[in-house]
């Protein structure tokens, strides 16, 4: 992978730059039901196509945003630094957990 | 509590004379005229809108947050000025200058017209500023061996 | 010999440069190429080929066939008809048994047609099974590509150069250049380079471009990234627009001793005559399906060659064609029964584009029927063609009548890929054996695959295969193009190997006392000073230090501060007063352990957050993360780096920090799960009482550039307390002991708090939290698996990663296990079943395949009640 995403404060960077948080997903606004929650925890679209995605700017300015990405080309058609949805609808999903031990 | 545990610049006190040392200092000690250790400039985390003091520099890294950095012996002045959103991350970061932009091409993939800008050098994360021929590098502390002896490493390639 | 001076030679005709070919002094002109020089010396066989070990010489003098390849100062596969000559360069040849003139395995040539056709080693050398490496040996021995000379002197540094350019362009040729003035006169920034350019003319240094040249594409990747091969630099370019000028490549004609030495391309017989005046032979023959062969007869005839007959395609379409020689060489050629002598044979079945680069890039390759090539088409936005790379001017095999042709009697190789020596029956036999797509017939038959990487052979083959299979070129298609366009030296690719690693302000001093350094993700830490024992045993009854600055450490401020953590976090901090340090689990939506740490507050509205020390970055994503949706008004600071600290434990901890604070240390002003701020030796630090490894103990976190000065202050001062400093495995050793759970060893990704018996910090009364409803699910549902200790019945340590077995069948897993002086026993942590989870259960162990058996502690193995801890 070689792409340039296009970073709301940095400009175009390699995608090397950057790490990935996959697709943008929902948090449940109530208390959901076990189906709802593995659907939001676990479920991905996983389109071949175009979606919207976490991206993180992890060499540069630290700061997170939303990509419009084309998973077929890894054409990228925009870029947006996130905005704050305090009640709640596009949430992190999993992240990595350390896999080295660590005290 | 105040955050007084993040303080670089001490005076000598309860007679005991704390020594400084740059995290560059082991990496740099054969490095070639031109590469030079920036340690010991202040440098500040701000947050929120950021003015600017006499003497200081901003690099805006993005909208709400900003590195300044300044002499030394004027954080303290600096930290007061630029008001509560402020972190003293004088001793995170270390600094080298370097000269030539083909040595910098050989430590990033930064548009170098395009400075001061935030991206990878050597593989870890920094904040790169140009004057004229001259870059001044920041970056993690804890990287200070590994980025010198890169730059030491690339700068040998070019002699 | 060369001919008289022409004023458009390259060579310096009164400076010499002498190098060595098997060992023997050659004489050459500076302007030479190793492959003229030895040319010039009266070489013409260069190689043996890869599988019959059949001469081979000179063929393209481009650069694109694998006929020149040979080992120069140790580097293997070197094309010496672009290799500058260079003073003492030693080339030898290779994959020769003998000599180049004599190699004992052209006995393959003779004997072994029959036995080794395509594909052979798929079928006669799999058994017995165990021989393979022997047959492997073999093959690599008769079959190879040169060897690497570890010994060898040449540059073995390579570097890698970012570079940018508005406009790339590729191909320093008449297209090439035009391109690059068009665009540098629209003011854009440009950068031409160019692979063979120095060798047909002085490329032109122009005002308006940079030149870059011999300098190699070897890609085209997304991104407009185009790395460049400039020998020991690789330019890593980013360009807004690429122009292709690549070019087209001449391709052979298809007919029985194809092969043979003398066999040349047109573009051989040019720069031979034109570059280096040499003389290709004494009588010759053409046989061209284009113009480019009758330039060559021309360049023959000056050169003072007898031409002795010129087959042109487009009038003549002989039905037999075929090459005889002697000794490898040519020597008559017969066309439609009719011989004609000769000793060079120059053979033009038109120019294919050089399509690859676009290929790679993402256009589409479209065989044009009506003049015989492949030509790209749909071109990726910012790559543009120019030339004879995009079919300009490309005249292709239209002309040529027959795929191959045979001659007027049986025998006589036919080869449609000279580098894996393939020939037409092996392609032949492959359709016929049911390799009926081209993708497949490649891996079967090699074809393309060599060191030409399908230069020369993938047109060829793929005519050859549409007449076989009765289809068109165009529905067969073209096989994927992928970098590298070129050959390219891995060292290249690989450029200097320095690795990031992260080391602590005291990383130079563990070395100094001997300490074993081990990797924790990216940083290196000390295993042990030398004495694991020794080091447990100071913590317990003196003083220990250890450095835990690899903690990951986060100021988090502002009014929303507590708001936040406690979203972000199962516990409570509201109540936490200023002051005070509350361990901490960080878990994510799905119920899991993320990561753990302790926070305190610092005031009302700002909290210290320490994290694993592989977990600082995860973390501070993390947070960020949360808050890119919440809009908290919060702000992290990642000040892992800006602080070293120190872990001073043990009884006589409280001792030593007195000698050095004037902070009231004692048990009242000073209690468990207080911070401070004080100076220590007069470094202002955060101290914070919190014990990992089970002794009473202080956390001092301090600036960074004052680590050495306090770790040496504090070792000095400590001396006559016994301090030692003590490593990560005693650490291990000492927290163990305690129970003390290390998130990612003793959890891992499907842990979750409740069954980690952490309950006691999940507040399921607040409103939200990261987790709240997958851990209100496993409460509902029950634990499915409890983390517990557990000790030896007989003191064997289980390995970690270690079966609990119930009932013969796993049941559960050893996540830590050591053996502990402090205990008198092997102790550990083990996930087992909720009806094991209870004080006095007993368990077994798998360790060597034995079961071993093992008692449940559900309490710290050593001091149990945090006496010693709480002092």
């Amino acid at each position: 992978m070689s792409f340039l995403l296009s970073c709301p404060n940095c400009g175009p960077r390699d995608v090397n730059e950057f790490a990935y948080a996959g697709e943008v997903t929902s948090r449940p606004a109530e208390r959901p039901s076990v189906r709802e929650l593995a659907t939001y925890v676990h479920f991905r679209r996983n389109v071949a196509g175009v979606q919207q995605e976490w991206w993180f700017h992890r060499f540069g300015c630290e700061t997170w945003f939303r990509a419009e990405r084309d998973t077929r080309t890894n054409a990228v058609l925009a870029t947006e630094a996130a905005h704050a949805e305090p009640d709640g609808q596009a949430a992190p999903a999993e992240a990595a957990v350390p896999d080295v031990p660590a005290v | 509590m105040s955050r007084d545990f993040l303080a670089v610049e001490l005076a000598p006190a309860d007679g005991f004379e704390p020594r400084w040392r740059s995290p560059l200092e082991r990496a740099l000690r054969d490095a070639p005229p031109g590469i030079r250790d920036l340690s010991r400039t202040g440098k500040l985390h701000v947050h929120g809108d950021v003015g600017a003091p006499p003497g200081v520099e901003v690099v805006r890294v993005a909208p709400d947050r900003a590195l300044v950095l300044c002499a030394a012996a004027d954080v303290e002045r600096v930290r007061g000025e630029l008001g509560e959103r402020v972190v003293d991350m004088s001793a995170a970061l270390a600094g080298l200058e370097v000269r030539g932009e083909r040595l910098m091409r050989r430590l990033a993939d930064l548009d170098l017209d395009a400075l001061p800008a935030a991206g990878a050098v050597a593989h870890v994360p920094a904040t790169v500023l140009r004057d004229g021929d001259a870059f001044r590098i920041f970056f993690p502390q804890e990287y200070a061996d590994h980025v010198g002896a890169v730059v030491l490493d690339a700068a040998a390639g070019l002699a | 010999m060369r001919l008289p001076p022409s004023p458009e030679e390259r060579i310096d005709r009164s400076r010499t440069v002498t190098f060595f070919f098997e060992g023997e002094p050659i004489e050459a002109y500076a302007g030479d190429t190793i492959g003229s020089a030895l040319f010039a010396a009266g070489r013409r066989v260069f190689s043996r080929s890869f599988k019959y070990h059949r001469p081979r010489g000179l063929l393209c003098c481009s650069g694109h066939c694998p006929n020149c390849l040979m080992q120069v100062d140790g580097a293997p596969s070197v094309r010496v008809c672009t290799a500058p000559v260079r003073e003492g360069t030693r080339v030898r040849s290779q994959n020769v048994l003998g000599s180049l003139d004599r190699d004992l395995l052209a006995v393959v040539d003779k004997v072994g047609g029959p036995f080794t056709p395509v594909g052979f080693y798929y079928r006669t050398m799999i058994r017995p099974r165990r021989a393979w490496p022997y047959y492997e040996r073999f093959l690599r021995r008769v079959a190879g590509l040169g060897t690497i000379d570890k010994h060898a002197r040449r540059s073995s540094r390579f570097d890698t150069e970012h570079r940018r350019a508005e406009v790339l362009v590729i191909g320093g040729g008449p297209s090439g250049l035009d391109a690059a003035r068009a665009a540098a006169r629209d003011g854009r920034r440009v950068v031409l380079v160019d692979e063979g350019l120095a060798l047909d003319a002085q490329l032109p240094r122009e005002d308006g471009f940079e030149t870059i040249a011999p300098a190699r594409a070897i890609g085209i990747y997304e991104g407009g990234l185009v790395p460049v091969d400039a020998g020991d630099v690789l330019l890593r370019f980013r360009a807004e627009r690429v122009v292709v000028a690549s070019g087209a490549i001449e391709q052979p004609l298809l007919f029985p001793g194809n092969d043979l030495v003398g066999v040349l391309l047109p573009s051989a017989v040019r720069r031979l005559t034109r570059l280096w005046s040499l003389r290709p032979g004494e009588r010759a023959v053409v046989i061209t399906a284009d113009d480019r062969g009758l330039a060559a007869a021309e360049d023959l005839r000056r050169a003072g060659t007898s031409v002795a007959r010129v087959v042109d395609l487009r009038t003549t379409q002989p039905a037999q064609m075929a090459a005889r020689g002697s000794h490898g060489r040519v020597r008559s050629v017969s066309v439609d029964g009719d011989s004609v002598d000769c000793d060079v044979l120059v053979m033009s079945g038109g120019s294919q584009p050089a399509y690859s680069l676009l290929a790679q890039a993402g256009a589409r390759v479209e065989y044009d029927g009506t003049r015989g090539i492949f030509v790209p088409r749909d071109l990726p936005p910012h790559v543009e063609a120019v030339g004879s790379a995009a079919g300009e001017g490309a005249r292709g095999a239209a002309a040529v009548p027959a795929a191959s042709y045979r001659g007027t009697e049986s025998g006589g190789r036919c080869f449609v890929c000279i580098c894996e020596d393939v020939t037409d029956k092996d392609v032949k036999r492959a359709i016929a054996e049911g390799f009926d797509s081209i993708e497949l017939a490649k891996r079967y038959t090699t074809v393309t695959m060599g060191p030409c990487q399908g230069r020369l052979c993938h047109l060829p083959s793929i005519r050859l295969y549409a007449r076989e299979t009765r289809a068109e070129e165009a529905t067969i298609g073209t096989t994927t193009a992928r970098p590298p366009w070129a050959p390219v030296r891995l060292g290249l690719l690989a450029g200097r190997g320095h690795e990031p690693a992260k080391r602590t302000s005291l990383h130079h001093r563990h070395k100094e006392l001997g300490a074993q350094m081990m990797w924790t993700g990216e940083w290196r830490r000390p295993h042990s000073y030398g004495d694991v024992a020794a080091e447990v045993r100071a913590v317990h009854e003196g003083v220990g230090v250890i450095d835990v600055s690899t903690l990951g450490k986060l100021l988090v401020s502002g009014p929303d501060a507590v708001s936040f953590l406690e979203r972000l976090y199962p516990n409570r901090f509201g109540d936490l007063k200023p002051g005070r340090i509350r361990y901490a689990v960080l878990g994510t939506d799905a119920g899991r352990i993320m990561d753990d740490g302790t926070i305190g507050r610092l005031s009302e509205r700002d909290f210290y957050v320490t994290t694993t020390s592989t977990g600082a970055e995860t973390v501070l994503a993390w947070f960020e993360w949360w808050n890119a949706v919440w809009g908290y008004d919060v702000s992290v600071d990642n000040v892992t780096g800006a602080l070293a600290a120190l872990n001073v434990a043990g009884p006589r901890s409280r001792a030593l920090l007195a000698r050095l604070t004037e902070l009231d240390v004692s048990p009242d002003g000073f209690g468990y799960l207080d911070a401070r701020e004080a100076r220590v030796a007069g470094v202002p630090c955060l101290l914070l009482r919190i014990g990992f490894v089970g002794e009473l103990g202080y956390e001092l976190h301090f600036p960074s550039p004052y680590a050495e000065y306090l770790w040496d202050t504090l070792l000095e001062r400590g001396a006559d307390a016994g301090i030692r400093p003590f490593g990560l495995e005693p650490q291990r050793i000492l927290r163990l002991e305690k129970a003390h759970v290390i998130v990612g060893q003793d959890t891992d990704s499907e842990s979750n708090a409740l069954d980690a018996n952490m309950s006691w910090l999940v507040k399921f009364d607040k409103d939200d939290f990261v987790g709240k409803w997958a851990l209100e699910h496993v409460r509902e549902r029950g634990p499915r698996e409890r983390l517990v200790g557990f000790e030896m019945a007989n003191g064997t340590v289980p390995p970690e990663g270690g079966q609990i077995v119930v009932d013969g069948l796993p049941a559960g897993r050893v996540t830590s296990a050591r053996w502990s002086d402090a205990v008198g026993k092997a102790i550990g942590l083990a996930w087992v079943p909720p009806a094991l989870a209870d004080e006095d259960s007993r368990i077994e162990i798998r360790v060597d395949g034995r079961l071993e058996p093992a008692l449940v502690r559900l309490r710290p193995f050593f001091d149990p009640d945090d006496e010693r801890l709480r002092a």
